[in-house]
């Protein structure tokens, strides 16, 4: 590659002649001392800086090598290790830098400063009109939306409510549940986000629920699931027990000769729908035998004859 | 998007101080609230450019608020001369057509 002088040529090297080595990108001598480095880059920086020159796209180019250069030369180990030729001019690549004027030319851009021409519009309809719609723009660009986590007891889940949630700024926020809202939905509450900038809307408040567990219901879609224990005289004679359900104990008719494992459905007892009407409650029965020992039950089930021929476990013969 | 403080504070590589300084200089306005500020790329951008002012090219605290300001004047000036030039061409078309 041509040596060249590399003050105020720079600018106009031709792409295919970029300079890679750092001493004469910064246009320093070898023996120039950190000092000298820091100047020439800072000289060089000033000038070649992409936000002091939005628009200018070989500006950036020039200032990513400038500054790759300074990085070399201005750490000492670098510098000896480049000297010795340990690494290449690359050996200090600044990690990507994305530059203020990238978003500055935004319309909605919260930092943009049109006041330069105001005298201009005085005097113009078409200027006066383009900043009344870029001033518009920028009042209305609305707030952020704000997020939050609310947990939910599976009951108010199912059955809606209201709950407070507190908001960082102080305050508290109003969130009203709906009927069979599902775990990890998330309740967009409009306006309550940060304020809008002059009288632009505020943002959203993301609220997203998550549902605590219950001790006995569990939820599949829009139906409740739970487990039902009943005595050995229910199981077998049948009868009216009470069953829990999300709004509260219904009586459920047990058929004769109830099993473990049979599932009794109590028809719109479980969630709400959205498009209207309601789950279905399962109720699934688990026989219980009385918890202290019996005589009277154990001389029964010794006589039992018909109870000893049945074998439960024929299916699981290997 | 909106960033919060923390990363904020991580992505910008600033101290709670600073920013805060920078904040109350107004070279940073972030959206949100005072307590919970909302951020977005464009102020990482800004961040990047006052570190870069104050650091690699040595202005000093009463110069990069000029800077700033002039800065901004400058996008938007630029961004008033695109919308002029936009305007332009459309009329020129409607007159053409």
């Amino acid at each position: 590659m041509r040596l060249r002088d590399c003050g105020d040529a720079r600018a106009l090297l031709p792409e295919e002649e970029i300079l890679t080595d750092p001493y004469q990108l910064l246009g320093v001598e070898k023996t120039a001392s950190l000092d000298d480095i820091r100047k020439s880059y800072r000289k060089l920086a000033k000038k070649l800086h992409p936000d002091l020159n939005p628009g200018n796209k070989q500006a950036e180019e020039e200032f990513k090598q400038v500054s790759t250069a300074y990085d070399l030369l201005s750490d000492p180990d670098k510098r000896a290790k480049f000297d010795r030729g340990e690494i290449d001019a690359t050996g200090a690549e600044r990690p990507q830098q994305r530059f203020y004027r990238d978003f500055a030319s935004a319309s909605d851009h919260a930092y943009a400063d049109a006041s330069g021409f105001e005298d201009f519009a005085a005097g113009d309809d078409l200027f006066a009109e383009i900043l009344r719609r870029q001033a518009q723009a920028r009042a209305n660009a609305p707030g952020a939306d704000m997020h939050f986590r609310l947990a939910v007891d599976f009951l108010d889940a199912v059955n809606g409510g209201t709950m407070r949630l507190g908001v960082p700024d102080g305050g508290t926020l109003e969130v009203k549940i709906p009927a069979g809202i599902a775990d990890a939905q998330v309740l967009r509450l409009r306006g309550k986000g940060a304020p809008g900038r002059g009288t632009g809307k505020p943002g959203d408040a993301l609220v997203e629920v998550t549902v605590r567990p219950h001790r006995f219901f569990t939820r599949e879609g829009d139906d409740i699931h739970v487990e039902l224990p009943v005595t050995l005289t229910e199981a077998v004679l049948g009868g009216e027990v009470p069953v829990p359900t999300p709004t509260g104990p219904v009586m459920m008719r047990v058929p004769k000769h109830s099993n473990t494992g049979a599932v009794l459905r109590l028809k719109g007892k479980g969630v709400h729908r959205q498009g209207g009407g309601h789950g279905d409650e399962l109720v699934r029965l688990k026989v219980m035998l009385p918890p202290a020992p019996d005589p009277e039950l154990e001389s029964f089930l010794a006589g039992w004859l018909a109870g000893k021929s049945y074998d439960p476990r024929r299916d699981m013969q290997p | 998007m909106t960033i919060s403080r923390r990363e904020f504070l991580l992505r910008a590589r600033l101290d709670d101080g600073t920013l805060e300084a920078w904040i109350t200089e107004e070279w940073l306005i972030p959206g949100g609230t005072r307590t919970e500020p909302a951020f977005t790329d464009a102020d990482i951008a800004r961040a990047a450019l006052i570190r870069d002012l104050r650091h690699d090219l040595a202005v000093n605290d009463a110069g990069i608020g000029v800077i700033l300001s002039l800065v901004d004047q400058m996008h938007g000036l630029r961004r008033t001369l695109a919308d002029l030039m936009r305007e332009m061409r459309e009329r020129e078309g409607e007159r053409g057509g």
